[in-house]
This record gives structure tokens, sequence and C-alpha cells, in this order.
């Protein structure tokens, strides 16, 4: 096995304790739970009501643009992981690299910024 | 080894039958939980295949905000899919013949692949010892790499740009605080004493109530009180919406 792998063990264990206890309580309530289903338990609850029309309906476009935004700075960040690790074999031609990169970036938030896009009324 | 390909084997097999899962699936947010479920498993493979980096960038990048955009999509565009289904018979043909175009197109890429003989020599150069995937990738993307990386921030702004102008509306009609207006104002704008004379009336005082479509929220208005005609501090009538 390559030592890189074996460092993921944990995380192998902890994925396969976490999809066992899934399972078992799935499982336990099909097996061990009495089931006694009949329609009037899916109905709706006293003054509860049918659903009026589907979920999934449209919605305002604003969340789209702050998920977008959301995104576009994930990368960003994305981006500062390695440089933040090598940061030490790069020199100042790679520090400065990322600031430029940031630099461009910024013109970009500053824009949402004055634009409003990032107000929430 | 063996374990490295027990899980190659596992993770591909759910990869494979999620990615089925995708296309197949009724419910178009089902198809997008089958997807984030290929990224895991995509990422899986990236951590087999030593590529650490990568496959937690997909986990942050796709699953957490990738996927989230894609529900975002299935939910705007509001589609039928039922509808969309009604037709299928009708452009079943056509639909058959770009397919089989693509997959043409796929077979001649494919078999006119000629592997460089320099690849050969990238694959003897592996990354030395004791530098993680992350360094590996930072020593030369920033440096060797930097107009690309550079032309990858232009692309992000660009993209960033392009959304808020596709999507952003100014709504200046809507009731916004301005917490700096609100602190620069002080009592001596807004707050007047008036002695006014006992049965001396209201309009006597030259007083009253300021017009509604003029007043501006949190507005003071001075009102001798009925009995004592001493002024006193009255909160404005709310506005009718």
């Amino acid at each position: 096995m390559q030592p890189l792998l074996s460092q993921y063990w944990p995380i192998l264990i902890f994925g396969a304790i976490a999809g066992g206890i899934a399972v078992a309580m799935m499982l336990g309530a099909l097996f061990a739970a009495r089931q006694k289903p009949y329609a009037e338990k899916l109905s709706a609850y006293e003054c509860g009501f049918e659903p009026f029309d589907d979920a999934r309906r449209r919605f305002d476009v604003r969340f789209y643009l702050v998920c977008l935004l959301f995104i576009i700075f994930d990368l960003e960040v994305a981006f500062l992981f390695p440089w933040a690790v090598s940061l030490s074999h790069i020199g100042l031609f790679g520090f400065f690299s990322m600031l430029t990169f940031l630099a461009e970036l910024t013109v970009g938030y500053v824009y949402a910024w004055r634009r409003g896009a990032l107000d929430w009324e | 080894m063996i374990f490295a390909h027990i899980f190659f084997y596992v993770f591909a097999i759910i990869l494979v039958a999620s990615a089925v899962m995708v296309v197949t699936a009724r419910n178009p947010v089902h198809s997008v939980l089958f997807l984030i479920l290929c990224f895991f498993n995509a990422a899986g493979l990236f951590l087999i295949a030593g590529a650490e980096f990568l496959a937690f960038i997909l986990l942050i990048v796709y699953v957490g905000a990738v996927a989230v955009l894609f529900l975002f999509v299935v939910m705007m565009l509001d589609i039928d899919f039922s509808e969309l289904r009604a037709g299928v018979q009708r452009y079943a043909p056509i639909g058959g013949v770009i397919g089989a175009i693509l997959f043409l197109e796929l077979v001649l890429v494919l078999g006119g692949w000629k592997v460089s003989p320099l690849a050969a020599g990238l694959r003897l150069t592996p990354m030395g010892y004791g530098i993680s995937n992350t360094d590996a990738i930072g020593r030369v993307l920033y440096t060797q790499y930097a107009f690309l990386f550079e032309t990858a921030s232009l692309v992000l702004m660009v993209a960033m740009i392009g959304a808020i102008v596709l999507t952003h509306r100014d709504r200046r009609r809507s009731k916004s605080q301005v917490i700096a207006q609100q602190n620069a104002r002080n009592p001596a704008d807004t707050l007047a004493m008036i002695d006014v004379a006992v049965g001396a009336g209201v309009k006597a005082a030259d007083i009253r109530r300021p017009d509604p479509a003029l007043e501006r929220p949190g507005e003071v208005v001075v009102l001798p009180d009925e009995e004592t005609h001493e002024p006193v501090l009255v909160a404005p009538e709310p506005r009718s919406h």
C-alpha cells in the first residue's frame, strides 16, 4: 500500500462507521418497528392542508447570483491553498503572481460591491 | 496494493452506476444528488491515483458549490419534465442521429490518438519524495504557469461581472436602512420645543402633522398635549402603503 493512501484509513473507517450507522437505523426501523400502514396516516394532520402546488417552482434569480459569487470566491480560496503550502519555495515572483491574481479578482469584487450585488434588501 | 485495487473498483462501479442514475432519474433533483455521489467517488479515485489536492478541491468546489448551483438551475428553469418526456418518441430519430455522429467523432478521436514520445519521459520524472501533492502543484503553478494562473483570474472576474450584469437589477423602490444617515441625525434637526398659549389651538401655533408623502421614517412630531398643553413628542402615524 502506498504511504499516501495509508494516511486515509481513519477517513475510510469514519465513512464506514457513518454509513453503517445510517444503514443500521433504516434496517432497524424496517425490522424492529411495528408497521401498520394505512392511508389515513399519510393525510394532512388536523389543521394542516394538502400542498397547493409543487415545491419546485421558479424563485428569485438573486439566489443564483449569490451562489455564483460564492463559487468564484470559493475557487479563489482554493488557489490560495497550494500557494500557502509552497510559499517558501516559489520566491518573490510566486508571491506577487498571487497578489496580482487577488488584485484582478478584487476588481470584480469592487464592481459587485458598487453595483449592490452583495446587498439583500 | 490489493486494497487500492479493491477500492478502485468499488469507487469506479459506484461512480458509473450513479452516473447512469444521473441520466435516467425521473426527478431532476435526484439527478443532482446522484451527481454529488459521482463527485464523491471521483474524489476517491483521485485519492487512489495520488492526486489528493485535486480530490479535495473536487469535494470543496464541486460538491460544495457547483452542485448547489446545479440545484438552483434545476429549480430555476422550472422545467416540466413529464412534458419533455412526452416528445421522446417524436424526437428519437434526430436525437439518435446526433448521438451517432457524436459517438463516431469520439471513436475517430480515440482511434487517432497517439501517445507523444515525450509523455514517457514525463512519467519518469515524478515528484520528489517528501514533497506533498499540494506543494508540488504550488511550486509550478505560481511560477512556471503564472500566465495561465493570471488568465484564470481574468476568467473568474469576467464570470463574476457577467453574472452581475445578467441577473442584478436595481430595486431602489424597496426600503433599506442607511445606518450612517440615521446616526448623523440629531435632535436639533428634527425636534422643536414650542410654548403654546393656554387655550390656543394647534393651528394657531402653526403646528401641523407632516405630510405623509414628505415624511421621513423615524420623524418625531411635536404636538401639544390635550390637557396639560405641554408639548409632547408623538411618533407619526404609520404611513399607509
